[in-house]
């Protein structure tokens, strides 16, 4: 009995101390900061029987977002320099993970060495410059013509001076098709010919049109692809201003455009009603309930899922040019101690043979153009794409695509003119009316920054 | 020094030492507590102060704050969806939890009759929604209300017409409020359960001498004796379904946007979209304030109309 009292005794004295603790937590912020030299040094000691040169062994915290290769890569990089190790922590939600970081920010403790940034949440963070590292001062000059320009743009600040992230890997969109439904509509098959015959967005619905009149199935699956595909092609911005982050969305003609486009496809009966990512979507995906499909280099893990459809895909390119979505950066955050070596990690990670590498392994597409004329990037014959060489067909659409400005708000906005059109789609609501109460909306939510 | 010395006895005298057995165990005994009220008040209070000090700015999470009055409340108060959030609350509040309690009620009933010969099974069974993953079972309900889904072939196959239950105004509530029916009811059953057990058989043995039928029973008998758990069960489901949040975000925001239509914003989500979509701290607060204010008024309303149900009977048990 008398032990199991001493026993509770020591267990809530335990519980005190550790209540207090993280009382004093909340106080004193700079003593995390701190820390980040010297756990990394009693780590190591530990486990290789304590060397004291704390300032030789490196440990550089790395958050990675989604399915990369960069532990693998990492693991290459500490065998050249062994001084250097990097500790991953890996999410595959992206909100979560921005989240984490902007706490992390705000509260000025426990942000990573190096930090994976999605291009939807740039712009949240390019206003928060003094947070980072400028890469510019560490070098990143001279490695930035090996990127392409609009990726390489998307993370300057506006006066160009300050550069927030290297590029990792992009998403231009391409037209995934089936080959064997525009087969039945007396459409061409081959990637060239199918890719002649929807040049221009007119030509698209054209085409659009009469392969709903021939199969009797719509031509594309949803109302958000086809939006997406037309209002990427914007000139240089889309929803907000660059020049003073100002709500534009209403007076954008390739706005206007891309929400006419979609309209029009839902009232001619060629845009179909799935939610995207939902199961039915993948369902149909696998049944081909549709033809085409405006989407990323990224999508085809999605479609390579519907294996009942292996072989029966190929991949055009977009009408008038085309788009890209997703994408992301290597940034460093300022509480990070070691700037100099994280930044000789990273440009090391993303260089011209890494990307090849990050595109072979889990099909992150390189944004060094280099890369695509590459021997081994443009031999690969793909047998789910009926054989064709996808990586050339990305490649091209990569080097079409034009810089575009989103602004901080851009994800929401565009929600909203995705609803509108869905309620288009399935109340019959009147496209007008709609239009105008998401401007009305988009409008509310500017008032707010 | 003389002096002192001769002082002291004297205050002594008047004077109990400073640690008496009571203040020592007194101490003793507030420190054994102090843990949660150290974890309380960094976790809880700290919070909702800071809360209403941060609606009277404007923060994005990264920059400075910039004090702007009661401009974050007068923006959400004249944002139209901030208003058909609140309705959307409300609406599903009512849909989700009024015909669930009816429901939950008749089930404790059921599980409490002897004639249940599965009592424990059926009890494990209707308890299971509770501790099923919302995020598991929001996406199994998607897919059920899909537009190709079982609910829309039900319907089908009953000869009505398909419903657009991820963006039609009624479709999306009512596929909203099942999800919450489907998850509550168990755990409210056996809330329920628990008072029925507490009315002692002996008063249902009276009335049946004196020829009182079932259903007479459950009117003077059941309902009233079962008014605290009644109490009690309205206000934590008017609590929560004000708080009402997984179920729309992951029913409606599948599309991996992480926004919620219209049709189904509630209070929380807006809040939440506020906070961590828009990085609008400021007006998120504001909106968390307002919340805690109807949350209060919406609680102080159950607590009156159902302590006025069944009038004076509810006394007598006491």
């Amino acid at each position: 009995m008398n032990r199991m009292k001493r026993m509770a005794v020591v267990l809530i004295a335990v519980l005190l101390v550790a209540s207090l603790a993280a009382c004093g937590g909340g106080g004193n912020k700079t003593t995390t900061n701190n820390g980040g030299n010297t756990p990394g040094a009693s780590e190591n000691g530990a486990n290789e029987g304590a060397t004291t040169d704390s300032g030789e062994k490196i440990e550089l915290t790395f958050w990675s977002l989604g399915t990369t290769n960069y532990e693998e890569l990492a693991k290459e990089y500490t065998e050249e320099h062994p001084n250097v190790t990097v500790k991953f922590q890996n999410t595959s939600d992206q909100t979560a993970h921005h989240n984490n970081l902007t706490t992390a920010l705000s509260a000025n403790s426990g942000a990573p060495d190096i930090f994976m940034l999605e291009i939807a949440f740039m712009e949240r963070f390019i206003n928060a410059q003094d947070k980072f590292h400028n890469l510019y001062d560490l070098g990143a000059k001279d490695i930035e013509g090996d990127y392409l320009e609009w990726k390489w743009k998307q993370a300057t600040s506006l006066d160009g001076s300050f550069q927030l992230g290297l590029p990792t890997d992009i998403g231009p969109t391409v037209v995934y098709y089936r080959t064997d439904l525009v087969e039945q509509a007396g459409l061409p098959t081959d990637p060239d010919g199918f890719s002649a015959a929807i040049d221009t967005w007119d030509k698209f619905a054209a085409v659009a049109k009469q392969f709903k009149d021939k199969t009797g199935k719509p031509f594309a699956d949803l109302t958000d692809l086809v939006y997406n595909g037309v209002r990427d092609q914007a000139a240089d911005e889309i929803y907000f201003s660059r020049a003073d982050g100002s709500f534009i969305g209403d007076t954008n003609p390739q706005v206007k455009k891309a929400y006419d486009f979609t309209v029009n496809g839902i009232q001619e009966g060629w845009i179909g009603n799935t939610l995207l990512w939902s199961p039915e979507w993948n369902k149909a995906i696998n049944d081909g309930d549709f033809a085409v499909m405006l989407a990323p280099a990224w999508m085809a893990g999605t479609i390579r899922n519907a294996q009942d459809s292996a072989g029966k895909w190929a991949i055009a390119q977009l009408p008038e040019g085309a788009g890209n979505w997703g994408g992301s950066f290597l940034t460093l955050p300022k509480e990070g101690k070691h700037s100099k070596e994280a930044y000789e990690f990273i440009s090391w990670l993303v260089n011209k043979e890494n990307q090849l590498k990050s595109f072979k392994s889990k099909g992150l597409f390189p944004s060094i153009p280099a890369v695509y004329s590459e021997p081994s990037f443009t031999e690969d014959k793909d047998d789910f794409f009926s054989g064709q060489v996808i990586s050339e067909a990305y490649a091209k659409s990569a080097e079409r695509v034009k810089p575009v400005y989103y602004g901080p708000l851009h994800d929401q906005v565009d929600t909203m003119f995705k609803d509108a059109l869905k309620n288009v789609l399935e109340k019959k609501a009147d496209p007008a009316k709609e239009w105008e109460n998401a401007i009305k909306q988009a409008k509310t939510l500017a008032e707010r920054s | 020094m003389a002096d002192l010395a001769t002082a002291k006895p004297l205050q002594n005298e008047g004077k109990k030492p400073f640690w008496t057995e009571t203040r020592r165990s007194r101490l003793t005994a507030y420190t054994f507590i102090s843990p949660f009220f150290i974890l309380f008040s960094i976790f809880g209070l700290y919070p909702i102060f800071f809360t209403i000090y941060l609606s009277f700015f404007k923060w994005d999470a990264l920059g400075p704050m910039k004090f702007v009055g009661f401009r974050n409340y007068e923006l959400i108060t004249s944002d139209p969806t901030f208003w058909i959030s609140f309705s959307n609350t409300l609406i599903m509040a009512l849909m989700g939890t009024v015909p669930q309690l009816i429901m939950a009620l008749f089930v404790a009933i059921m599980l409490n009759s002897a004639l249940n010969k599965f009592k424990n099974t059926s009890r494990i069974l209707f308890f299971m929604p509770n501790i099923t993953s919302i995020v598991a079972v929001a996406l199994v309900f998607s897919t059920m209300f899909g537009n190709n889904g079982m609910i829309n072939w039900l319907l089908n196959t009953m000869g009505m017409e398909s419903m657009a239950f991820n963006s039609g105004w009624w479709g999306v509530k009512i596929a909203i409020s099942t999800m919450v029916m489907w998850r509550w009811m168990g755990y409210n059953a056996i809330i329920f359960l628990s008072g029925l057990q507490s009315i002692p058989t002996d008063i249902y043995e009276a009335a049946k001498i004196d020829g009182a039928s079932r259903g007479q029973q459950m009117i003077y008998i059941t309902l009233p004796l079962l008014r605290p758990f009644i109490i009690f069960v309205t206000l934590i489901s008017t609590i929560g379904a004000l708080q009402l949040f997984t179920e729309p975000y992951v029913f409606l925001g599948q599309s991996g946007t992480g926004s919620t239509r219209q049709e189904g914003v509630t209070m929380v989500t807006y809040l939440y979209s506020e906070a961590f979509r828009n990085g609008f701290f400021g007006t998120a607060a504001a909106t968390a304030v307002m919340l805690f204010a109807f949350t209060i008024i919406f609680s102080v309303l159950n607590m009156m109309i159902s302590s006025r149900m069944g009038g004076d009977t509810g006394g007598k048990k006491a």
